[in-house]
């Protein structure tokens, strides 16, 4: 296939690179100042304002700490108690629960939409760009229309009422059966449009001969699908991804703003724990071993698949 | 006849979608333009009894949106644009050059993204403090270009990476070194993507609470986000003027996107070179 | 200018009262800032005026009219020329989430809109509250009780009270006549009124959870001081009873006869729409604080009127909730002079009456002098304080801000699974646990 002709050519390398051509050894020993400082000058920035302040965030993991006074060591008590704690365990289920829903759906819906709108015909901008709409939306617009949806009497009840399924209707936000999902829809609203606009810009960026190819040979929609655009897809799966479990273990400020992760903790998210305990308990060092732990779990979604992506280029 | 027929379906199945995704909104629009008797008596929920454009004014002057959007504008652009340089050179050097520990520096960076931002936020504070810069509009420009980085960068590495070999083969043979390589050669290619990429930031700064708050605490250097929730607070039932602050600060962003959308569909040269 | 000269005089009472600060300061974090403060104060009256540099007020009252109100206050006390000030309004949701942030930032706003009790008293015992005793001393006409109220632990005043308001169960006039029920004194009686207003169709106690569950600490506050009294409610807030003592379960055991009679909607929405659906008729009564009018039609209010909490145990002692809403100064405050200055002037008949003109309206001044505004409404406000044996402030204030989440999520489960008491109270007590451990 050309394409991988043209992955061999480029200076992407991989492990078994390092003994490479004498071209490619070249060029490494050329490393200029300005290159350097490419990459270096962005590093710092991002050292300054994130991986020291999360350096310090990890230590006050190891603290108890109310951010008045100064923070007390006592070691892994935070982790200790984490285990024991029953609300941490239940904002562990949702988080997962979030993450297959939430983030599943956000990749099937976002896909199915980038395939029906990625050819350029009459419409279609005015389609994505209605799909998209939410997107560009804050948190305060988006509670806004999603509280009155599901208040009392809302526009959800009175869709309800109109289709006969009347005893249907329950407090949606207020009750813990179905506060969690009744959150996950609006976040879908928002997200759709964004993972299809990602996918729609990797669809472009596959080769249409390889299409043709495919269709010469015989193979059929889905063949073609699944055997030319998804492998194809990989970069920007690899986007996705990260795009999709950093925004699921985030998820803060829709829960947020729609139940504080109420009733009574029913569809309490790792993120909105954490921010209660910082800022409504003043527990910061409490709150800080929780963030630890959805930092670790998205490391740990997304590493796995990038070392695999990486292993299987090699 | 089943091509006519495809199409037919098609586009009546993309435009009841479409006004199912967009109702929500023009809800918000249409009760912007209700009174304040008329949601009194009838409720949020209810079909619009009245018209006024009162609601604007009062979000625009009485509220402050004004000096909020200014605020905003003066932190989203410079944000915006710094930062996409910053991750451009990054993920030119990174993906095409062979850097010591360069998948390594990339993982970092994305890690960096991976952390929860309220983990942040007490430590940012105190350090924006130390720096001088805390209740600047330039911590909030600082900090968004240090926090969104990691991604951009990553975004963009994947994108560069992809990009075809002799392009720059050929330059390098013709002599051309690394700045002109990346301003010459890789970064027209990579405008799809930046400019995604930049409506992407531009949403996403310019809708940011936690972070303004955290750096912030005069009223008049509030962005526009938490210039809306203290128009919340400010007009607590008055949910039309809350609407029409609402859609008054989401023009810009629908705007940009509108804009770079024609962009990068139309400009995505990648598939073309390849 | 009587205003004036009463600031004057009291600079040679603060020069005295150095070297009892200095002593009383020893030991406490504050007391750097503190005595240079002071020092500067005694280094000649100029200091006090437009030398130094301007006092910010971050307040945090944002409707309309009391954002409105307390400019006009700082621009009045600005035209006297006794200092420079000025306001920064931050969104009420914010500004309680960032406070802990402004008052242990380096460089501090200097004076803050805030609670009186409990709440006040935490950050001063962290050395985060400049010491307003001197204020105090030109403050005699004011009630010990709000000096009490005002006072932390290590007996300095670090508080000065502008306005009170307090908490009650509202209803529209018309509707009660309508229903043919009068106002409820006992909890029979109330049960009886609820009974008849349900028997109209109407659900008879309205309540707003959804966004605002702090709203259910009220019904906790008000069975519990009046069935176990003011006394052990505030040491159960304090750390000093158990949330799982059987004292409690008998304040929800009393709750639950009333529970029948709630709103089922009212889970769902915000105390605004809540009190939207009393003017509306579509809920009988509604315990909540007079703060509520801010959201209500202004025709409207003169239809309302309000009754106590009704009486429980007789031998109870009667106590009222009665928030006191103020300000406190942060101990790092570059200009303690000026922020002493403002408190004087804010602490004033002349600036609480003009306060209480220019807001809203339904808030009774805390001077004992200042007049409240001329209404019914607000006299008897007014006389049902007055009248009680005891005040207390409101679940956070007289707990801590990081208590009342546990007081929510008990509440809202307990309206929900009233059969879960028992469950309910223990994980109560073990989140209370870690809250009071930090």
């Amino acid at each position: 296939m050309t394409d991988v002709s043209t992955k061999a050519d480029t200076p992407r390398t991989t492990a078994s690179d390092v003994a490479g051509t004498p071209r490619r050894r070249r060029r490494s020993a050329r490393l200029s100042p300005l290159l350097a400082a490419f990459v270096l000058v962005p590093f710092a920035v991002e050292s300054i304002w994130v991986f020291w302040p999360a350096l310090q965030g990890f230590w006050f993991s190891l603290t108890r700490w109310d951010g008045q006074t100064p923070p007390q060591f006592i070691g892994v008590d935070n982790y200790v108690e984490l285990v024991g704690d029953a609300t941490f365990r239940g904002a562990l289920i949702n988080t997962v629960i979030w993450l297959v829903l939430f983030g599943g759906l956000s990749v099937v819906g976002g896909f199915g939409m980038a395939l029906l709108l990625q050819r350029d015909r009459r419409g279609v901008g005015f389609y994505r760009a209605a799909l998209f709409t939410p997107v560009v939306f804050s948190l305060v617009v988006t509670a806004l229309v999603w509280r009155v949806f599901y208040q009392p009497d809302g526009v959800a009840d009175s869709i309800l009422r109109a289709i006969g399924l009347e005893h249907l209707i329950r407090p949606w936000l207020a009750d813990p059966e179905t506060a969690l999902y009744a959150v996950i829809l609006p976040a879908l609203w928002r997200q759709i449009g964004y993972v299809m606009v990602l996918f729609l810009a990797g669809l472009k960026a596959i080769d249409p001969a390889l299409h043709e190819a495919a269709r010469m040979d015989g193979a059929n929609a889905w063949q073609r699908l699944w055997h030319v655009t998804v492998p194809q897809l990989k970069g920007v799966n690899a986007v996705v991804l990260s795009v999709i479990v950093i925004d699921s273990l985030r998820s803060f400020d829709i829960v947020w703003s729609l139940t504080r992760g109420g009733p009574y903790h029913s569809s309490e998210l790792l993120s909105t724990y954490m921010y209660s305990a910082a800022f409504q308990s003043l527990r910061l060092g409490y709150a800080s071993a929780i963030a630890v732990v959805i930092f670790v779990l998205a490391l740990a979604v997304i590493l796995g698949y990038l070392v695999r992506a990486f292993r299987e280029e090699a | 006849m089943i091509q006519k027929f495809r199409t037919g379906a098609f586009h009546s199945g993309m435009i009841l979608l479409s006004l199912l995704w967009l109702a929500p909104v023009l809800w918000v629009v249409v009760m912007s333009t209700r009174t304040f008797d008329d949601i009194a008596a009838h409720g949020v929920g209810s079909l619009p009894h009245s018209f006024t454009l009162d609601t604007y004014r009062q979000a625009w002057t009485d509220g402050g949106e004004l000096q909020a959007l200014i605020n905003s504008m003066l932190v989203t652009i410079p944000s915006v644009a710094l930062s996409l340089a910053l991750a451009a050179v990054g993920a030119f050097a990174l993906s095409r050059y062979r850097i010591p520990g360069r998948r390594t520096i990339l993982l970092l960076m994305l890690a960096g993204n991976l952390l929860p931002p309220q983990i942040l936020l007490i430590p940012v504070q105190k350090f924006s403090e130390l720096t001088g810069l805390y209740d600047t509009l330039w911590a909030l420009i600082a900090v968004q270009v240090g926090f969104g980085l990691g991604f951009y960068t990553f975004v963009l590495h994947g994108f560069m990476r992809d990009l075809p070999g002799e392009i720059q083969e050929a330059a390098t043979i013709d002599g051309a070194g690394p700045w002109q390589i990346f301003a010459r050669v890789m970064l027209p290619l990579t405008r799809p993507a930046l400019a995604a990429l930049g409506a992407l930031s531009f949403t996403w700064i310019f809708n940011d609470l936690l972070w303004a708050i955290t750096v912030l605490r005069t009223d008049d250097r509030m962005p526009v986000t938490p210039a809306l929730l203290a128009l919340q607070g400010q007009f607590v039932s008055s949910w039309s003027v809350i609407a029409a602050g609402t859609v008054i600060a989401a023009v810009p962003t629908v705007a940009v996107f509108l804009r770079f959308q024609r962009h990068f569909v139309s400009g995505l040269a990648i598939g073309a070179v390849k | 200018m009587r205003k004036g000269h009463r600031v004057t005089d009291f600079d040679p009472g603060r020069r005295r009262l150095l070297g009892h600060l200095g002593l009383a300061g020893l030991g406490v974090l504050g007391a750097g800032p503190l005595l240079t403060a002071c020092a500067s104060s005694a280094s000649g009256p100029a200091s006090g005026g437009g030398g130094s540099k301007a006092v910010t007020l971050q307040s945090n009252l944002s409707s309309p009219q009391a954002k409105t109100a307390i400019e006009k206050l700082i621009d009045s006390f600005n035209k006297q020329g006794k200092g420079t000030a000025s306001v920064n309004t931050i969104a009420s949701e914010t500004f309680r989430t960032q406070l802990p942030t402004y008052l242990t930032s380096a460089n501090p706003p200097d004076l803050y809109t805030w609670y009186a009790g409990s709440v006040a008293n935490d950050y001063a015992s962290k050395g985060l509250l400049l010491d307003v005793s001197d204020v105090w001393q030109g403050l005699g006409e004011y009630p010990q009780s709000l000096r009490t109220l005002s006072t932390d632990a290590s007996g300095k005043q670090v508080f000065v009270p502008m306005t009170n308001y307090w908490w009650g169960f509202f209803y529209r006039k018309s509707n009660f006549a309508k229903w043919g029920v009068q106002e409820p004194k006992t909890w029979a009686e109330f049960l009886s009124v609820c009974q008849t207003i349900q028997s109209k169709g109407v659900p008879p106690i309205g309540i707003g959870l959804g966004d605002t569950p702090w709203v259910a600490s009220a019904w906790f506050d008000y069975l519990n001081i009046r069935i176990n009294g003011a006394q052990f409610h505030r040491e159960l807030l304090a750390g000093k009873q158990r949330f799982d003592d059987p004292k409690v379960k008998a304040v929800f055991l009393r709750w639950r006869e009333a529970l029948p009679y709630f709103d089922p909607k009212g889970k769902a929405y915000p105390f605004q729409e809540a009190t939207t659906a009393l003017l509306a008729g579509k809920t009988g009564m509604f315990l909540i604080g007079t703060f509520f009018a801010d959201a209500a039609p202004k025709d409207a209010l003169g239809d309302l009127d309000f009754f106590r909490f009704p009486i429980i145990d007789p031998a109870v002692p009667v106590a009222e909730e009665a928030p006191t809403d103020g300000f406190f100064a942060s101990a790092k405050t570059g200009n303690a002079t000026g922020t002493k200055a403002l408190l004087s002037y804010l602490a004033s008949v002349e600036a609480q009456e003009e306060y209480v003109r220019s807001s809203s309206g339904i808030v009774l001044p805390a001077h004992p002098k200042a007049k409240a505004a001329d209404s019914p409404l607000v006299s008897k406000g007014k006389a049902m304080l007055e009248s009680a044996a005891e005040l207390t402030q409101f679940f956070n204030r007289d707990s801590s801000d990081a208590l009342q989440p546990t007081a929510d999520t008990a509440l809202t489960k307990f309206i929900d699974k009233p059969d879960q008491i028992d469950a309910i109270l223990r994980e109560w007590q073990a989140g209370a646990e870690k809250v009071f451990k930090g």
